[in-house]
């Protein structure tokens, strides 16, 4: 059987305004305008099973975006062929479009004056979905997400976790066969993002549908997805089992520790120090994932720990890690 | 049938938001009542004067009007809140969920946004026709009335063209926000019969603007100053319009797809 999703040398360059800072460069920049292509992908080649859920990884810009719209069919691709459930995707025939949908967790398609219900049903209208097959897969949604105490209040007056599950389930209730979800945890905390985890993964159960996300949370890529895609600078980086990935690429932790004087101790002799802007008062360091238990040890032992905390290094500083060594 | 199904769902949901927020709802009853009793009365005016204007009768000027109303109508009802929508949606990016949904996507631009506040409108534009035509006395028969809607019809399409052509060239320069503002100056130069205009300023009216296509001309029909190869062609017009439209429309869509990131 034909795989539900193929990509062959697919590419797609920009053209971009480019030009300095400054007035003098503004002026001739409106009569005299350069552009500057910019790649954001170039020949990615990849296959997709029906059933399979794969995670897109990259840092913001690496190209990810770009792919998910060209494989919804927002975009044309500069060159390469795409097939998705035996369509070409940019055609945008009805037939694709009714049997796909693009979350993106960054935009809105529900009205933010009136209630998701309303919404729900102008889709009902848009996608052609007759009653009782919308009964059914709206009572489904429902158990798996618990819209019902949600779909009678103004969009605008849902919290964002809230509205991010209406917005998912907006876009699933014509049943499609494939799921593209550009970031659909963005913002969300961490109850937040594991309800939409489970939800997507039962989901797939459920359905078999295909599902394709990208996402900035670790987390959420290890909780889905057995098989990742990595791409970095619009290339083709890494395609394969996410366990292989993370003994290959990024078997450390990260170990943060805020110490009283924490200028006064030195930690590079437990591990790599490591800069994390996020959180300045604490110092990080970088140790292998085996190493864990025994340096968290001895460092509780030597230093004058207040607070230590041990978690999985971004997961763009693996990718810059992976492919800038 | 699934487009007016559509409409229906479009106008409910309209209807829905527009009630939303109470104050609003208050403040836009009232104002709509004044509007209306300021409407009635300038009507009155015009009623109580029986002067011609450009040779033209009391009673066409009336139906005239009631023709330019109708554009009007389409002005604040559809074109002005589906305008302000559609920059939005090019700006932060919702036009991406408009373009993946199994419908016409020109469709979904033109009635996703319904100003209900002024049906009125629509209703007094009727009425003021059928009083212009009632009016204009007994030497119209059915088929100059015909022909009259017919070419109102064709007129409304044109205008409706031009302005998706408008909105279709945001695609093109991504910031085009005074899109409709040119065509609104456009229309109101059609709110006086195209022969009041000396004929240089008619022409460009008539043909490099079509704006009077959309009044004069119907109101020619109604006269039946026009035989019917001119029917036929300001009719062929609203067609070759819609379909030119279409076209920039589509292209318009190809030219998002491939620049936009």
């Amino acid at each position: 059987m034909a795989p539900t999703i193929s990509v062959q040398q697919l590419s797609k360059t920009y053209q971009v305004p480019e030009r300095e800072g400054g007035f003098n460069a503004a002026v001739r920049g409106f009569f005299n305008r350069k552009y500057k292509d910019v790649k954001a992908v170039q020949e990615v080649n990849f296959n997709i099973e029906q059933g399979e859920v794969v995670g897109f990884l990259g840092p913001n810009g690496a190209g990810k975006t770009t792919t998910l719209k060209m494989l919804s069919g927002l975009l044309h691709p500069t060159s390469g062929t795409a097939n998705v459930l035996g369509f070409t995707p940019w055609e945008l025939k009805t037939e694709y479009l009714r049997s796909m949908t693009l979350v993106m967790g960054q935009r809105n398609r529900l009205s933010w004056d009136i209630p998701a219900a309303d919404s729900f049903l102008l889709n009902q209208a848009i996608y052609r979905i007759p009653d009782d097959e919308y009964k059914e897969t709206y009572k489904e949604l429902d158990e798996l997400l618990e819209l019902e105490p949600l779909m009678k209040k103004p969009v605008r007056n849902l919290s964002l976790g809230e509205r991010m599950k209406c917005e998912i389930a907006v876009g699933l209730l014509h049943r499609p066969k494939v799921l593209f979800l550009d970031e659909p945890t963005i913002g969300l905390d961490i109850t937040g993002q594991a309800r939409i985890r489970e939800f997507l993964q039962e989901y797939n159960k459920r359905t078999g549908a295909t599902i394709i996300l990208t996402s900035h949370y670790m987390a959420d890529v290890t909780a889905l997805c057995e098989r990742i895609i990595i791409i970095h600078h619009g290339q083709l980086k890494y395609d394969g089992g996410i366990n292989e990935l993370s003994k290959k690429i990024a078997p450390f932790k990260l170990i943060g520790v805020l110490m009283e004087n924490a200028d006064e101790h030195d930690l590079s002799q437990y591990g790599e120090q490591v800069e994390n802007m996020e959180d300045a008062d604490k110092k990080f360091i970088q140790v292998k994932a085996d190493e864990v238990t025994r340096i968290t040890s001895r460092l509780l032992a030597d230093l004058p720990v207040r607070d230590i905390t041990i978690a999985d290094p971004p997961i763009e500083d693996v990718i810059e890690q992976a492919f800038n060594a | 049938m699934h487009s007016l199904k559509l409409i229906y769902a479009f106008l409910k949901m309209n209807i829905q938001m527009s009630l939303a927020y109470r104050a609003d709802t208050v403040v836009n009853i009232l104002l709509n009542l004044m509007w209306l009793g300021w409407e009635l009365l300038s009507l009155n005016i015009i009623f109580s004067n029986t002067q011609t204007l450009g040779g033209w009768g009391i009673g066409e000027l009336i139906a005239l009007l009631g023709v330019f109303r109708l554009v009007n109508t389409l002005m604040i009802a559809l074109i002005w809140p589906n305008t302000e929508k559609f920059n939005q949606s090019i700006r932060d990016g919702s036009m991406d969920y408009t373009i993946l949904q199994p419908a016409n996507s020109m469709f979904l631009v033109t009635f996703s946004r319904i100003t209900v506040w002024r049906f009125w409108d629509l209703i007094l534009a009727v009425i003021l026709i059928v009083i212009g035509i009632n009016m204009s006395g007994d030497l119209i028969t059915a088929p100059q009335i015909l022909t009259f809607l017919l070419l109102a019809l064709s007129g409304i399409i044109v205008i409706y063209s031009l302005w998706i052509v408008l909105i279709a060239l945001t695609f093109w320069f991504t910031k085009f926000d005074n899109n409709v503002t040119i065509l609104q100056a456009l229309l109101d130069a059609g709110r006086y019969p195209a022969t009041v205009y000396p004929v240089w300023l008619r022409v460009i009216v008539t043909f490099i603007i079509p704006i009077a296509v959309a009044t004069t001309i119907p109101l020619q029909a109604l006269r039946g100053e026009l035989g019917f190869m001119q029917v036929l062609i300001f009719f062929l017009i609203g067609i070759a319009s819609f379909v030119i439209a279409s076209q920039v429309w589509k292209a318009g869509l190809k030219r998002y797809s491939g620049a936009s990131s």
